[in-house]
């Protein structure tokens, strides 16, 4: 296949995939209790009177038939126009764009933080014995399978009240970063590090490996050399995967060091029944996740165009 | 009905020294004017050597929310507390409240009633601006007003608040009159709410998303900038006029550069801040922290609301707590002081009575609410559910006692829910299935709406003792068009009603008390609700904060009288 029909095939699967997730949340933003024109007319509990309720509901499409509904949605995803949020009065995607820059910025470095941290432990776990190796394993799997909110809450603990080094909330300096990266960046390194361990072990063991060996270069050498360059491959595919879990951990992170964000954003649109809020997010969410699986895709076509088989 | 305000003042002057600074910081919230005049004198703050702090100007106050972050920062729209906390800092109202919880002129200066209670004449101070140059004049308080009464504006609880006012007349340049429907001896209370406070007309003439994001009032601080997620900027009000002249602050504007106002929802985060220094004061302080805080040096301040006191309702429009009998049953077999003394450190007192601790006209009866299992029992059998199931709940013609309690996550804090999870428990012991729901805020409106509770606890914050007609005239189970109701108990009892009706209207303050002392007789022994405790409202403040107590009528502090070590 050529890379233009490649291209062509990505492209189209894209807008399917996209038109299933649009269809799920208008599907799902439907099955929730709770009325959108009371979320318009200021949120639940809301006296608003029939008349301003009727004037919402009018002006939003909400008393037309559910399948006008879902065409006009449609119609007008189809031209990038994700509406006005009802708790906020303003277009989504400015709301979108004004926070954006924190949440991608905050998952960048977390990855970037991920991967350093996995080079780390996979260093010191080659340099380490029998037993540091077990104990190694362990935290890292312990590491991988704590949640975000736990971690989060425990690192402040640590590090913001009973130690002070570090603020639990962004004050400016930049000191703020540290303990969200941290949360976010543990987890993944937990998990690239296992991923890698299999591998390292096999390419270290190998025979080019012994011959390395027996030419003399160090163990450290040999590593950074050969084994990380064999091991970090299955790593490195799974990055699109990770950058798009840092995404969904940002809900949370967000909220527990009072960072704005698009995670912080989703969380308080779905409380309020924001519906153009959470449609805009959501979809946008899963773009990224497209785009991202399609770059780390289109890499590996790159460096192994051999394999390809699709 | 005239409101003097001479020597005001200098009472309350004399009032406030007459307290120990310790008391005031530690246990009360001042109303407003109390804490203003006596700012000068000493502001209290535990723990630390506040007796001879000398006020300083200058320096920006952090402050963290925990409330989520307002979609409008104008509390005309909506209305709701976390809306009230902020605006107290840059919107005045007509009226507020003193260290008594009397209702006394603020941004106006005298206020009088006509005979037959249908006309109520304000007159305000003179030579009092708004933060954008316009003057405050009585066409202010027509536009208010029709803001509130708009239906765009979408007003929820200051429209309310002013629903019987008919129309606003400007009479001269400072004086307007409002007429009423019926008399309403509410009104000043009314008019004494942030949800009702004065706003600039001019600014009020913008579009709504426009004031939304910085409504221009006459307070101490006015609003530079919000930066949505990250915090809205307060300064300070260079031109602020103190609308009651006081002899130490007279003209003087706050202490304060400014205030950083945050929103960090997780309480652990927010106390961690506060311990670090990294924000100064915060507010839905939890029991846990409150009782550390203390021995932290921490500042706090504890400002119950007025309206209701924390309480759980008994749904008495269906089975089966439509029989007054099993309702009494639910209330002997919970253990209420137990609960709450261990859950909340201590912090919370055990309310017995429908109102505030603030509200001077509540009625309370400790009596009635004795813990009392073998009561329960013989009511219970009493009430024909003297059957058993298998799993030990009580039965009546195959039908198990089983109630649900839809708790909104938002509403009932942590220690709360516990509590509510100790009276499950508590009610089994006697027969009752108690199903707990968790549920977050539009889920929860969403089951009352439909009347899918048996017991719910749903807090309402109003000044004075009208909050009773909001929450137990037969008027208020009839749904608003979004399906909200204020009745939860669903009390529909004609004595009731026209006892609400009349001390709403009476002008005699003794006949007055006495209407709503029967009123809350009646509520009370009819056992539609279980009492808690007054809804919590804490702020823990760091060692360098200095001058924090007064508050508005609906206790949201102000920090005009605020300073910090340098």
């Amino acid at each position: 296949m050529n890379t233009l029909a490649w291209v062509g095939r990505k492209v189209g699967g894209a807008l399917v995939v996209l038109w299933l997730v649009a269809s799920a949340i208008f599907i799902a933003i439907r099955l929730i209790p709770g009325d959108p024109a009371e979320a318009i007319m200021g949120g639940p509990g809301s006296q608003a009177s029939a008349q301003a309720l009727a004037a919402a509901r009018a002006e939003y499409a909400l008393d037309q038939p559910v399948i006008t509904q879902y065409l006009l949605y449609l119609g007008k995803l189809a031209t990038f126009d994700f509406g006005t949020s009802y708790s906020l009065k303003q277009p989504v995607t400015q709301v979108m764009g004004e926070v954006l820059p924190n949440t991608l910025w905050l998952s960048l470095m977390a990855l970037a933080a991920a991967w350093l941290l996995a080079l780390c432990f996979s260093a010191l776990a080659m340099r380490a014995g029998r037993i540091g190796s077990q104990v190694g394993n362990l935290l890292e799997i312990i590491a991988a399978a704590v949640p975000h909110f736990w971690l989060g809450a425990v690192l402040i603990m640590l590090f913001s009240s009973a130690l002070g080094w570090l603020p639990a909330v962004d004050n400016g300096t930049g000191h703020g970063l540290v303990l969200p990266i941290l949360t976010l960046a543990l987890p993944l390194a937990g998990f690239l590090t296992q991923l890698m361990r299999d591998s390292l072990s096999e390419a270290m063991g190998s025979q080019f490996a012994l011959a390395a060996r027996a030419r003399g270069e160090s163990r450290l050498k040999l590593f950074w050399r050969h084994g990380l360059r064999h091991a970090a491959l299955p790593a490195l595919s799974l990055t699109g995967w990770a950058f798009s879990s840092l995404l969904s951990g940002a809900v949370v992170v967000e909220a527990i060091f009072a960072r704005p964000g698009l995670g912080r954003s989703l969380l308080s649109a779905v409380l309020a029944r924001d519906i153009p809020m959470v449609t805009g997010i959501a979809l946008f969410s899963a773009l990224v996740y497209i785009v991202v699986m399609a770059i780390s895709e289109g890499i590996e076509r790159m460096i192994n165009p051999a394999g390809e088989s699709r | 009905m005239v409101i003097p305000l001479a020597h005001r003042g200098k009472s309350l002057l004399m009032q406030r020294n007459s307290r120990s600074s310790r008391i005031l910081a530690g246990a009360f919230a001042l109303p407003l004017i109390g804490a203003l005049l006596a700012s000068c004198s000493s502001a209290g703050s535990t723990g630390s050597s506040t007796q001879d702090a000398k006020p300083v100007t200058g320096g920006t106050m952090v402050y963290a929310s925990g409330d989520a972050e307002p979609s409008c920062l104008d509390p005309h729209v909506g209305g709701n507390y976390p809306q009230a906390l902020v605006a107290s800092q840059f919107l005045e109202s007509l009226f507020t409240k003193d260290s008594e919880g009397k209702i006394i002129p603020w941004l106006a200066e005298k206020t009088e009633v006509s005979e037959d209670g249908l006309t109520r004449t304000i007159t305000l101070h003179d030579g009092i601006k708004f933060t954008d140059g316009t003057k405050l004049t009585a066409e202010a308080i027509k536009k208010n007003i029709e803001h509130l009464k708009d239906p765009n504006t979408a007003s929820s609880t200051g429209y309310l608040a002013v629903g019987k006012v008919v129309r606003v007349e400007v009479k001269d340049e400072l004086t307007a009159t409002l007429k009423l429907s019926s008399p309403d001896n509410a009104l000043l209370e009314s008019l004494s709410m942030p949800w009702t406070a004065i706003e600039s007309p001019k600014a009020l003439e913008r579009d709504q998303a426009t004031n939304c994001t910085s409504p221009v009032g006459t307070g101490p601080f006015k609003v530079a900038s919000w930066e949505h997620q990250k915090a809205v900027n307060l300064v300070r009000n260079d031109d602020y006029v103190l609308p009651v002249p006081n002899d130490q602050r007279a003209n003087s504007t706050s202490y304060l550069d400014g205030i950083t106002w945050r929103f960090i929802p997780e309480a652990a985060t927010r106390y961690a801040a506060l311990q670090s220094g990294e924000v100064d004061v915060i507010d839905n302080a939890q029991p846990d922290t409150i009782a550390s805080a203390a021995d932290a040096g921490l500042g706090h301040l504890d400002a119950p609301r007025p309206g209701s006191a924390n309480r759980i309702e008994l749904n008495s429009s269906k089975a089966p707590f439509n029989d007054q009998k099993v309702r009494e049953a639910f209330i002997r077999a919970v253990d209420a002081n137990t609960g709450v003394g261990a859950l909340f450190f201590g912090t919370a007192k055990r309310s017995y009575s429908l109102l505030s601790s603030v509200e001077p006209l509540g009625y309370s009866d400790e009596a009635l609410f004795g813990t009392d299992t073998a009561k329960a029992n013989t009511l219970l059998d009493e009430a024909g559910w003297s059957e058993r199931d298998a799993q030990g709940y009580r039965t009546k013609n195959g039908k198990r006692l089983s109630v649900r309690f839809p708790v909104s996550t938002n509403q009932s804090v942590p220690a709360e829910q516990s509590l509510f999870e100790q009276f499950q428990a508590q009610a089994k012991a006697v027969g009752f299935e108690v199903k707990i729901d968790l549920l977050d805020l539009s889920s929860w409106y969403g089951a009352l709406a439909k009347h899918e509770y048996n017991l719910v606890s749903a807090p309402y914050t109003k000044v004075g003792p009208s909050v009773l007609r909001v929450l137990y005239h037969s008027d208020s189970t009839v749904p608003a068009p979004s399906g909200y109701f204020a009745n939860n108990a669903q009390v529909k009892n004609d004595k009731l009603d026209k006892l609400l009706v009349q001390a709403e209207e009476t002008e005699d303050e003794a006949q007055r008390a006495s209407l709503y002392e029967q009123a809350q007789k009646i509520v009370l022994e009819g056992y539609y609700v279980l009492p808690l405790y007054d809804q919590q409202n804490h702020f823990l403040y760091g060692k360098n904060v200095h001058g924090v107590g007064a508050t508005t009528a609906v206790s949201s502090p102000i920090y005009f009288d605020t300073f910090l070590d340098q």
